[in-house]
């Protein structure tokens, strides 16, 4: 028979915490891309109109730039970002070609319901360098779709727009239900974009993406409620450790 | 925009099945959804050229063939000397109007007609009107109807400041402000130009003389004005995407047509005021350019055929860009339009050998991270919208929640709200951070990284911890492992503003992340080390009940068989599991071993008869064994 000296205490099993699931999927994605050659960078979140919109090809007249659709702060003269897209403005004009760069982080809109937070994340990715095509850019594509969904996924690319490519193209995969869902947005950089940056053009070619975080997260995790990530819920929390 | 299928398929020379035309619209960027016989079109903002059964056939004529399948009145009309004025033909550099008369009744509508409203949904107004807005179905062009006998005087056009209120022809009041496009009469405004008409010259089922107005209103003045004045508007959304500025004449003959086939016209003249200088996009022929930008290597002959059917024609080695074409202006449009129409899946990939000058990558301080995370500590993320304003926040001019009008320069509110959140929700060992850049202004905008950890409640679960108390000197022995201590002060956030009545004191500290040591800033893991996609379980909104229980365990033989079943616990409603309390008494010859359940459904408010039962099915294992007792169950 056992004696008390026989007897070891119950293990002491660690309470680990958890990294927020929005930054895993956002810092698993930078891992990815600088996997493929492209260099991390950040940028303010609150920036100006001229970085935000005029620079990317976004006209003053565009609804996006409207006081229901964009935060405005100090009295109208400067924005919330609403895409990191200036990132990669300021890359351009710090930086010449070839570059190619990847930049994560919050962006701000002005909704709030049950598919869209004012708040959110998103990474990008730009890469500049001499005849950069749209073949290119869907061979990068599905590299990255394939590292997220699995090889097997089925892959469809859908002509769209974007004021600051030119062609555009949004990606959609399709889900178990046999449903196509959009994942990322993507296009071959429009020509005045890199010329706005003082880039030529006529020599260089660029491609950009970008991915919405909470979209990978909710479809990677089976979250329904974008709302859920926000609510810093410890039980909620703690399921991804 | 909703359509018919059978409406399109009358305007293309094949027929496709729906399946096939769905697959082309999607193939040509044309989203939508399908119910029944109805496509609701959800079309990107530059192709408003798509906004119409017309627009649509033009776009699908590359695969379909597209004819006309509608008749417009093809004879002579009479000049219109019509009394208007344009003082801004900036904003409006071209304005037709057709003014018709009829006599006697309106005939029931022809089928064509009847089936846009029947079949599509779309309420009918009165004659006028109705032919109206199916014309901007059929073609695109919004036209707005004035009852001629109440137009006297002079009409003018103006794009100007206003202050004034205007009542619309759904009979609502706005009030507008800021800068307008508007039509009026005697100074006073009967029609906000481009989005909506007036009352009080709005047609009804008595008009009989009518004047069409048919205009071409640059997008940039019509933009966001029917958000402004809240009024829901088909017209405003074409303007805004642009129309074809050569297509009044057209536009005008056809409604002359429906209205031959509904009624007998006693007159009908015309009258254009154009002062647009058309310029016709043209761009330069360049192929090899085209081919650079997709990767591919189309020959001309195809080159040509596709934009041939997409109507954009090549004279004098220059492509002339169709006027409904606004958003092809480069080899890159063009380039596009190539690769909707060959399909973007079917450009082949190629592969990408990514060059690059820039080295530097950002650090991450994924290792202070992993080792607050080790310690317990979970990663919260906040908005940063704040009531709480310092002399240093900066405002939001137009802030979803008027209450909360300010950037946070803190992360302490944001932190104390989601522990005062947790321990609402039962949570009895909170330990939480958030690592942001907070914003604040003086004579500029600063930015700062910080980092912000707030702590409350028992040190944890486990029997070691779980009658400690978070403290201060548990905060100060983690950072210390990690930070030097002058970078970050611990302070204790008083429960006494708070409308809680838990006791457990609360801890806080805030730090700059520039400060936090370098050697902080690695530990990356291989990719497929780094992130497990768990698939989340719902979190549920109903309460949790706690059961306790102390097993008194004398036959130390069972005492490893109690552990391992005690961890082995499993039930849909067991949410958690643990051992809070071990005591050896040497004195008894007895083992205590203190276990707390916690009971919670996803489903509902569990009954004591369900938790209950589960105990007893779950503890059942461990009561029957010889030699272990839970002293008073």
């Amino acid at each position: 028979m056992s004696s008390f000296n026989d007897i070891k205490p119950p293990k002491l099993s660690p309470q680990l915490g958890a990294i927020h699931p929005i930054n895993q999927v956002k810092d698993f994605l930078i891992d990815l891309l600088q996997g493929y050659g492209f260099t991390a960078v950040d940028g303010p979140e609150i920036e100006s109109e001229e970085f935000n919109f005029d620079m990317l090809n976004i006209k003053k007249t565009h609804p996006a730039r409207q006081m229901h659709d964009t935060f405005y702060v100090n009295n109208k003269s400067k924005v919330l970002r609403t895409h990191t897209s200036p990132v990669q403005i300021r890359s351009m004009l710090d930086s010449n070609p070839p570059l190619a760069i990847t930049s994560a982080g919050k962006v701000y809109r002005k909704d709030d319901d049950a598919t869209h937070l004012p708040m959110f994340h998103q990474v990008e990715g730009m890469y500049i360098d001499e005849q950069v095509t749209f073949s290119q850019l869907k061979d990068l594509i599905h590299k990255i779709i394939y590292a997220i969904f699995g090889q097997e996924i089925q892959i469809r690319f859908r002509p769209s727009y974007f004021p600051f490519t030119e062609p555009s193209a949004e990606v959609d995969i399709l889900s178990e239900n046999g449903k196509w869902l959009e994942v990322l947005g993507c296009g071959i950089i429009n020509p005045v974009v890199l010329e706005n940056c003082n880039i030529d053009s006529n020599k260089y070619s660029g491609l950009a993406f970008g991915l919405g975080v909470e979209r990978i997260a909710m479809l990677k995790y089976g979250v329904n409620d974008i709302r859920e990530f926000y609510k810093s819920n410890l039980d909620f929390l703690s399921q991804f450790k | 925009m909703k359509f018919l299928y059978k409406d399109l398929l009358n305007f293309l020379s094949e027929k496709p099945s729906k399946k096939l035309l769905s697959e082309k619209l999607f193939q040509l960027g044309h989203e939508h959804e399908i119910a029944g016989d109805i496509f609701d079109m959800e079309l990107t903002p530059n192709r408003g050229d798509c906004l119409s059964l017309n627009g649509l056939a033009r776009d699908l004529n590359v695969f379909f063939g597209k004819v006309q399948p509608y008749k417009i009145y093809e004879g002579d009309i009479l000049p219109l000397n019509f009394n208007f004025k344009n003082l801004s033909t900036d904003a409006c550099p071209k304005i037709s109007f057709l003014e018709i008369e009829i006599e006697g009744a309106i005939a029931a509508y022809k089928p064509y007609l009847e089936n846009y409203f029947s079949l599509l949904g779309n309420k009918k107004v009165n004659f006028f009107t109705d032919v109206s807005n199916y014309i901007s179905y059929e073609l695109g062009q919004p036209t707005h109807c004035f009852d001629s006998s109440t137009m006297n005087n002079q009409l003018t056009f103006e794009n100007k400041i206003c202050q004034e209120s205007f009542k619309t022809l759904l009979g609502s009041n706005i009030n507008l402000d800021g800068k307008n496009c508007i039509f009026s009469v005697d100074d006073k405004i009967i029609s906000l130009a481009g989005v909506m008409g007036g009352k009080s010259t709005a047609c009804s089922s008595q008009t009989r003389k009518v004047l069409i107005e048919c205009a071409y209103f640059k997008p940039e003045e019509i933009i966001g004005k029917s958000i402004k004045y809240n009024l829901v508007s088909d017209a405003a959304h074409k303007f805004e995407r642009g129309v074809d500025i050569q297509a009044h004449e057209k536009v005008l003959r056809r409604f002359v047509a429906i209205v031959q086939d509904h009624a007998v016209i006693k007159n009908f003249k015309i009258q254009t005021f154009d002062d647009a200088a058309i310029d016709q996009s043209r761009i330069p022929f360049d192929l090899e350019r085209v081919n650079k930008i997709l990767g591919i290597d189309i020959e001309k002959e195809k080159y040509l055929m596709i934009l041939n059917k997409l109507g954009i024609e090549i004279n004098n080695n220059e492509v002339n860009v169709p006027s409904y074409r606004h958003d092809i202006s480069s080899q890159n449009d063009l380039a596009e339009e190539i690769a909707r129409v060959l399909g973007y899946d079917s450009i082949k990939s190629k592969p990408l050998d990514i060059k690059n000058n820039l080295n530097e990558n950002i650090k991450h301080i994924y290792k202070f991270k992993n080792f607050l995370v080790q310690n317990g500590f979970s990663e919260v993320i906040n908005f940063p919208f704040t009531s709480s304003k310092d002399k240093k926040s900066i405002t939001i001019d137009n802030p979803l929640d008027s209450n909360k009008r300010y950037l946070r320069t803190s992360l302490k509110s944001s932190l104390l709200e989601n522990l005062q959140y947790n321990e609402r929700r039962q949570n009895d060992s909170i330990k939480l951070f958030e690592i942001s850049d907070l914003y604040s202004k003086d004579d500029q905008t600063n930015q700062e990284r910080k980092l912000g950890i707030i702590i409350s409640g028992r040190r944890g679960h486990n029997y070691a911890d779980f009658s400690k108390k978070l403290d201060f000197n548990y905060l100060n022995q983690i950072l210390n492992e990690g930070l030097e201590n002058d970078i970050f002060t611990i302070e204790e956030i008083s429960r006494a503003d708070l409308k809680t009545k838990k006791k457990d004191k609360i801890f806080y500290t805030e730090v700059l992340i520039e400060n936090i040591p370098a050697d902080m800033y690695k530990d990356y893991k291989p990719i497929e080390e780094k992130i497990n996609f768990i698939k989340y379980q719902p979190v549920s909104e109903f309460p949790s009940s706690v059961r306790d229980f102390s097993f008194s365990i004398v036959d130390f033989d069972k005492y490893n068989i109690v552990i391992d079943l005690i961890s082995s616990l499993d039930d849909d409603i067991l949410k958690h599991a643990y051992v809070f309390d071990f005591y050896e008494n040497k004195k008894l010859k007895e083992i205590k071993v203190g276990v707390r359940l916690i009971f919670q459904s996803v489903l509902c408010t569990l009954s004591e008869e369900e938790i209950q039962k589960t105990l007893h099915r779950l503890l059942k294992p461990i009561l029957d064994l010889e030699g272990v007792s839970v002293p008073g169950l």
